[in-house]
């Protein structure tokens, strides 16, 4: 399946999570809805509609859960006809990520569940730590560029 | 939280219009889905009730293009005005790199501005944000109207723009003012960004 | 908290080298209800076996050979054995590779007939 990551560290686990859950399609994001790792999307943005989405679901689930039970609710499971989804949280030493998979009648709840566990636990190990402030990401034409772009984008100056 | 990504090479903004009931902040995201490119722009999702106020948020993920050899992508949300939504504003508002404020420019709706604007700021150090430290652009919007209904953009920033932030009169309906508040804000964003005021993988 | 299935899920557990029983549902992989020793992971049981049952009952019919009236697996330090075809539900027992398995059978599908 076709796998892209911005975190390169979540690679091996998320792929080998997808093939033992047997997911159609998996979203790794951070709680703000940006977007980690997908597999099996097919145009990226597609992938950024389904964070928003799926980080909103994320966030009314879990503050519901803070208001009736005092502390986040955390898998959530709804069924389609064909397709069912799985949301719930990761926690690692990079911070809590959400993961949105996508998954039919060749899986179960119960599979993605217990595969989900042991991706949490894997991408606990393999995260690495935060890396420490980076060097400013943009030279100094950026924004002779930015200029350019803005004007491209709306047809003006 | 700007998504850097070194290895792709990749910046991800998230941008929040944030203001009171029918300030104009969905009529906005509207207006630049209707005026971008295809090949610039993603669905536009909103999460709107039977009457078309927004519900949850509108969403519009925009592709800036390439900056400094980064593939600069913007996600823009909305959040909803109403007082009663003070809940789902707090989660949408969440790793905002920026926030334009859209204000209502007629004159009885300037108790509802300030209101909303504290909101902002209270919402914001909730998450443990000093509101200073956000990138923050200031929209007066519906400055279309009959001129006896409405506040003057200087009469607003009077009241609202105490942080001398940019700001910019609009009619998002039609056009004038939206692009400017967009392109505003995007550098306000980039430039915090390459100043390397945020932490650099995330 | 005692369900439906307790007696049933005791009365299997109580033949000679049952470690584990448990009521699963085929299509979620989840756990109905469970009789487990200690150390016993019965949501992974649980997922696994549901699943293998899946596939035995589709890899039955694709075959054209029908039902699948009892599934047992032998492993090296034990058996997997189930039973269903009654709605969702699928009866699974854990035993060690002493345990007599004709009896196991026969109180499966005496516990799958009281299911209905």
């Amino acid at each position: 399946m076709n796998i892209a990551t911005v975190e390169p560290w979540v690679e091996a686990p998320l792929r080998r999570y997808v093939d033992d859950a047997r997911a159609r399609l998996a979203l790794l994001l951070h709680t703000s809805g940006q977007v980690v790792a997908q597999a099996g999307f097919t145009r990226a943005i597609d992938v950024m509609t389904a964070c928003a989405l799926a980080s909103a679901v994320h966030a009314t689930s879990a503050e519901l859960g803070r208001q009736v039970d005092g502390r986040p609710f955390r898998g959530l499971h709804h069924a389609g006809p064909q397709r069912q989804l799985y949301l719930a949280p990761a926690e690692t030493a990079r911070g809590a990520y959400i993961c949105l998979t996508v998954f039919d009648d060749e899986s179960s709840l119960g599979l993605v569940r217990m595969y989900f566990d042991e991706l949490c636990k894997e991408l606990m190990v393999a995260a690495p730590p935060l890396a420490p402030l980076r060097e400013p990401a943009l030279a100094v034409d950026f924004e002779r560029d930015l200029n350019a772009n803005l004007a491209a984008m709306f047809g003006r100056n | 939280m700007s998504l850097v990504n070194y290895a792709t090479r990749e910046i991800t903004c998230k941008i929040v219009y944030y203001g009171p009931g029918r300030s104009g902040k969905t009529t906005n995201l509207h207006y630049i889905y209707g005026q971008v490119p295809e090949d610039r722009k993603g669905k536009m999702v909103s999460l709107a009730t039977q009457t078309d106020r927004t519900l949850f948020f509108d969403f519009l993920p925009l592709d800036l293009g390439m900056i400094s050899g980064f593939t600069t992508k913007f996600q823009l949300y909305t959040v909803p005005g109403q007082v009663y939504y003070q809940t789902t504003r707090k989660l949408v508002l969440q790793g905002a790199d920026g926030v334009v404020f859209v204000a209502d420019s007629q004159a009885r709706q300037l108790e509802e501005n300030i209101e909303s604007f504290r909101d902002l700021h209270a919402n914001l150090a909730e998450q443990g944000i000093e509101a200073r430290t956000v990138p923050l652009v200031i929209q007066y919007n519906k400055q279309d109207l009959p001129p006896d209904l409405i506040l003057s953009a200087h009469e607003l920033s009077d009241a609202l723009n105490f942080r001398g932030v940019p700001e910019f009169a609009a009619d998002a309906l039609h056009g004038p003012g939206v692009f400017e508040t967009l392109r505003s804000i995007s550098e306000v964003v980039l430039k915090r960004l390459s100043a390397g005021a945020t932490a650099g993988s995330r | 908290m005692s369900s439906p299935f307790t007696a049933l899920l005791e009365s299997l557990s109580r033949q000679r080298g049952v470690r584990a029983s448990l009521i699963v549902s085929e299509n979620d992989g989840l756990v109905v209800d469970a009789n487990l020793r200690f150390g016993q992971d019965g949501d992974r049981v649980a997922a696994l076996a549901a699943s293998m049952y899946r596939k035995a009952r589709m890899s039955a019919s694709a075959a054209r050979l029908g039902a699948v009236g009892f599934l047992q697996l032998d492993a090296e330090r034990g058996r997997i054995c189930a039973v269903g075809g009654r709605g969702d539900l699928v009866i699974v027992v854990v035993a060690e590779p002493a345990a007599n398995v004709g009896l196991i059978r026969v109180e499966l599908l005496k516990a799958l007939d009281s299911l209905t």
